[in-house]
């Protein structure tokens, strides 16, 4: 018996068409696989009704807490996503298309992304952004690569401060590829850069919080050397509201992981990987880009996939990189939230991020026991050593606040000091309550 | 809709949409006290645009875009099947997309990852698999990682791989990320790969293995898999299954069965996930028992205290992404598999190779078919023989006239002027014969009225488009 779930076929419209085939059963077809390792049956279970389906699933997930409040960053962020946002990307013409490869029946999609690579030049003021890859810690990772095609030489150095988990991803694609790289401090720098330095990578706002002096750390690599390329990464771009972009700051390549720009935590996947760089790079850039062009046999103006010549579908193992399926959904949906906040509104996210971490921070050194290490400016993230951390992390929860990372689950020596993050999601109210959990979490233990 | 779209930017009208922006209940807090000036950027160029410009533009937008929820799309090697909208609804669970990846209460998502990974065992036979990579050519890298690091702790060298010229392009090139050099191999008349060829390329020194697609891009089965595995086992090789091809052999046989040691999957093709106009997708890689401790971090195990990561992996290859992978994208391919259940798996193999086949011996009848033979999911026609030298291009715009969308155009490459067609399980028979009645009207305008092929499409909201003019002059943004 068929169970043809999203089959459209019954059994007589089969056997009219095994008839026009020519065959006798459906069977016949797999002729060529050698009888000795057909498979009898998958021990699976057995298809579940939608209804069965929904509420198996809706368990799991209650199996996973929400909060009210969240105080935890480090990489992924909740920020307020305009209603708009899924109305738009939940339209099947565009979440059901596939790569945009005959561009006369995508130019919906086109468009959108070639807006989406405009409005990322203009919040990063780079030259050029690429249509998407896949987060930012691959992002990161390719830019690497990116850096060593361009310069020729096989080192790179990263800046300690960078995502941990991107530190290892970066490690990873090296590895791969038999390119060396070393992690320094920012006060190293002057003596560890040299001519056979493919490029330096930092993040900033990094990922203890701190904002670095981007001027003085790009002055340092250009004295020492000419040919490094210089790669900023960002976890949470949404700073760019207020700080200076790095295209203003003489920046290579900049790379960040966009799901700050309007997409759902989703237990930190899919994210976007924002890939940005300088204009005389453009040939040695990684993924798609949408170009505008003119018709063949007209005057409108349109939108194709272009540059492929630097993909692996034509160039094969002489691309610059294997990427071929990105996160143009992605892609999408960060144009979508990005217009939604207009740049009034992207101003005043940003503002009010730094105002509420800032406004934490205040309080927080009031009470006795707490210190805020971060020595620089901070965005919406920073440092807190507290006299009791699973203490304060056992407050949060009662209080429905997800908890601040514990540092330590990436550096085993800060083990008394939490990552804590405030974004403009947080109310007054949430903070006050974030306060009571540490005075709680002095007094109570 | 034909005119042209004025683009988002110039539909603003300044006004802001505050809406969006929750009401600021701290205040007197000098943000220049706080973030000096020179730190801050001068001016941003973004327009703010009311809300109901920018639904009305994206909503025609989406008109002037084809899905597959529009109609047939029979991308060769792309599986552009129906996806359930159960899968969506699934997905946006609060309980799963609002969830922060380094929480602790997270044992429903854990159970996510965890449960597909063995289902995905038992469909692939293969013993430990990671949710990690974020797509299909994210996998093979992963994968080839996998085989790098497995020799070197042989403390073998191997540095050369052997890809057949049917594989899919993004094979060559991840072949080359993880570090390889790579042996082309010609495929045979059959569009198999020749066992005397793959016997004396395996000789060569330092060869770590093969990667393969089967069925191949031709839709070929090749019928001497087990001994193809065998001779590259037998040269201290392994072998790498392309799984974008895997959606015929659901509940038929298995890569593990094939002798294949580490396989990828595209969740965004063979389960049922939206391709979303080019990701996210999601591209898991299974490996067999020798394998495992070689995966990517994190690895997950189930334990009395739940289902948490292993610690103890100092073999493994590293992270090659940052959390869990694209948990978005698997929670609807669990969906999916939960839905099909085992008959149902089954039958979507057997009714993409039906339904290819039938589209086969109908196209057959005014196409050139240059690998005659009995097809799996997908199958590849030429332009060979076309009236008035009308090109595989020309097709493929013509096709979108009639409202549907083209097949997959000049791959793979042994093939000139291929047409790659896969229309998947899930298209009814209605659709496959509108299909064929589109093609057969084009070869005879070909045929009668050749220049209305040539410069097609005219019914697309845009003429064809010069691909040249975009290249040599890049515009990339306004």
């Amino acid at each position: 018996m068929l169970k043809l779930d999203f089959i459209p076929h019954n059994e007589k419209i089969i056997e009219e068409m095994l008839k026009t085939i020519g065959v006798n059963t459906i069977d016949d077809l797999f002729q060529d696989i050698p009888d000795d390792i057909k498979i009898k049956k998958l021990n699976l279970s057995s298809g579940l009704s939608e209804p069965d389906l929904l509420r198996y699933l809706k368990n799991l997930s209650l199996q996973n807490k929400e909060y009210s409040y969240s105080f935890l960053g480090a990489g992924c962020y909740y920020h307020y996503i305009p209603s708009i946002v899924d109305f738009i990307i939940s339209r099947p013409e565009f979440y059901s298309s596939y790569t945009p490869y005959q561009a006369e029946a995508s130019q919906g999609y086109l468009q959108a992304i070639y807006e989406y690579q405009t409005i990322i030049s203009r919040v990063t003021q780079m030259d050029i952004a690429n249509a998407s890859m896949y987060d930012g810690s691959t992002a990161l990772a390719e830019a690497a690569i990116m850096a060593t095609i361009i310069t020729g030489k096989n080192k790179v150095i990263l800046l300690e401060g960078i995502h941990p988990e991107y530190i290892e991803v970066v490690k990873t694609y090296c590895w791969g590829q038999e390119i060396d790289h070393q992690i320094i401090k920012e006060n190293q720098l002057k003596n560890e850069i040299t001519e056979d330095i493919a490029a330096v990578l930092f993040q900033s706002p990094n990922f203890f919080g701190d904002i670095e002096k981007i001027e003085d750390t790009v002055r340092i690599i250009r004295e020492k050397s000419q040919k490094c390329l210089i790669i900023q990464v960002m976890t949470d771009p949404t700073c760019l509201g207020i700080l200076k972009p790095p295209g203003e700051l003489d920046i290579d390549i900049y790379v960040a992981e966009g799901q700050a720009f309007g997409i759902s935590p989703s237990f930190g996947g899919p994210g976007l990987g924002i890939f940005t760089a300088k204009q005389k790079y453009l040939r040695k850039m990684p993924g798609r880009l949408i170009g505008k062009t003119k018709e063949l046999y007209g005057e409108k103006t349109g939108f194709i996939l272009t540059l492929q010549a630097r993909e692996q579908h034509i160039r094969r193992e002489k691309a610059s990189s294997n990427i071929c399926t990105n996160q143009a959904l992605c892609s999408l949906t960060a144009l979508i939230y990005l217009l939604s906040l207009g740049k009034t509104g992207l101003k005043e996210i940003s503002a009010q991020n730094f105002q509420k971490a800032h406004y934490l921070k205040n309080e927080l050194i009031k009470i006795s026991g707490y210190e805020i290490l971060n020595k620089k400016p901070t965005y919406n993230e920073f440092m807190l050593k507290c006299p009791n951390i699973e203490a304060l992390i056992n407050e949060c929860k009662k209080k429905e606040l997800l908890p601040p990372l514990k540092l330590s689950k990436y550096y085993p020596e800060l083990d008394d000091v939490a990552l804590v993050c405030v974004t403009e999601c947080n109310s007054k109210k949430s903070i006050e309550k974030f306060i009571d959990a540490a005075k709680n979490a002095v007094k109570n233990y | 809709m034909t005119s042209n779209e004025l683009l988002i930017f110039e539909k603003g009208n300044g006004k802001a949409n505050k809406n969006f922006i929750p009401k600021m209940d701290i205040e007197g807090i000098d943000i220049d006290e706080i973030i000096p000036p020179i730190y801050q950027r001068a001016q941003l160029s973004i327009p703010d645009t009311p809300e109901i410009e920018i639904v009305r533009h994206y909503i025609n937008l989406s008109q002037k875009n084809y899905g597959v929820d529009n109609g047939i799309y029979p991308l060769g090697s792309c599986t552009m099947k129906y996806n359930p909208k159960v899968n969506e609804i699934t997905a946006r669970l609060s309980g799963f997309s609002q969830i922060h990846p380094l929480q602790e209460e997270n044992q429903g998502a854990m159970e996510v990852i965890y449960e597909t990974s063995k289902m995905l065992e038992e469909i692939t036979g293969m013993e430990g698999f990671t949710l990690q990579p974020a797509a299909g050519a994210h996998g093979e890298l992963t994968g080839l990682l996998i085989m790098k690091k497995y020799f070197k702790s042989k403390k073998v060298k191997k540095s050369k791989i052997i890809v057949p010229d049917s594989a899919h392009g993004t094979n060559p090139a991840s072949a080359k990320m993880a570090g390889f050099s790579i042996i082309e191999l010609q495929s045979d008349k059959n569009g198999e790969v020749p066992l005397d060829q793959l016997e004396y390329a395996m000789k060569e020194k330092d060869v770590a293995g093969i990667m393969l697609t089967n069925p191949n891009t031709l839709g070929v089965f090749d019928r001497q898999i087990k001994e193809i595995t065998r001779i590259v086992h037998k040269n201290g090789g392994l072998c790498y299954y392309d799984g974008a091809n895997l959606n015929p052999m659901l509940g038929i046989c298995r890569p593990k069965d094939m002798g294949f040691d580490i396989v990828h999957l595209n969740l965004h093709k063979t389960f049922s996930t939206p391709h979303g106009g080019g990701g996210p997708g999601s591209g898991p890689v299974g490996v067999v028992n020798d394998l495992i401790p070689f995966l990517p971090k994190p690895c997950i195990i189930k334990t009395s205290e739940g289902i948490i990561c292993k610690s103890n992996n100092e073999k493994s290859i590293g992270r090659i992404k940052a959390f869990w992978g694209n948990f978005g994208v698997i929670i609807r391919a669990y969906t999916y598999i939960l839905a099909l259940g085992s008959e149902g798996l089954e039958q979507v193999g057997q009714i993409s190779v039906l339904n290819a086949n039938y589209l086969r011996v109908l196209l057959q009848k005014k196409y050139d078919l240059p690998y005659n033979r009995i097809c799996q999911h997908e199958f590849v026609l030429s332009d060979k023989g076309l009236p008035n030298e009308v090109i595989t291009e020309d097709i493929a715009k013509r096709i979108l006239d009639y409202g549907i969308y083209a097949p997959t155009i000049y791959f793979p490459l042994i093939v000139n002027g291929a047409l790659m067609i896969e229309p998947t399980e899930t298209e009814s028979k209605n659709s496959l014969d509108n299909f064929v009645d589109i093609m057969y009207k084009i070869y005879e305008e070909a045929h009668d009225d050749p220049e209305l092929v040539k410069k097609a499409p005219y019914n697309t909201s845009i003429g064809r488009l010069d691909a040249v003019l975009a290249a040599r002059k890049p515009i990339l943004h306004d």
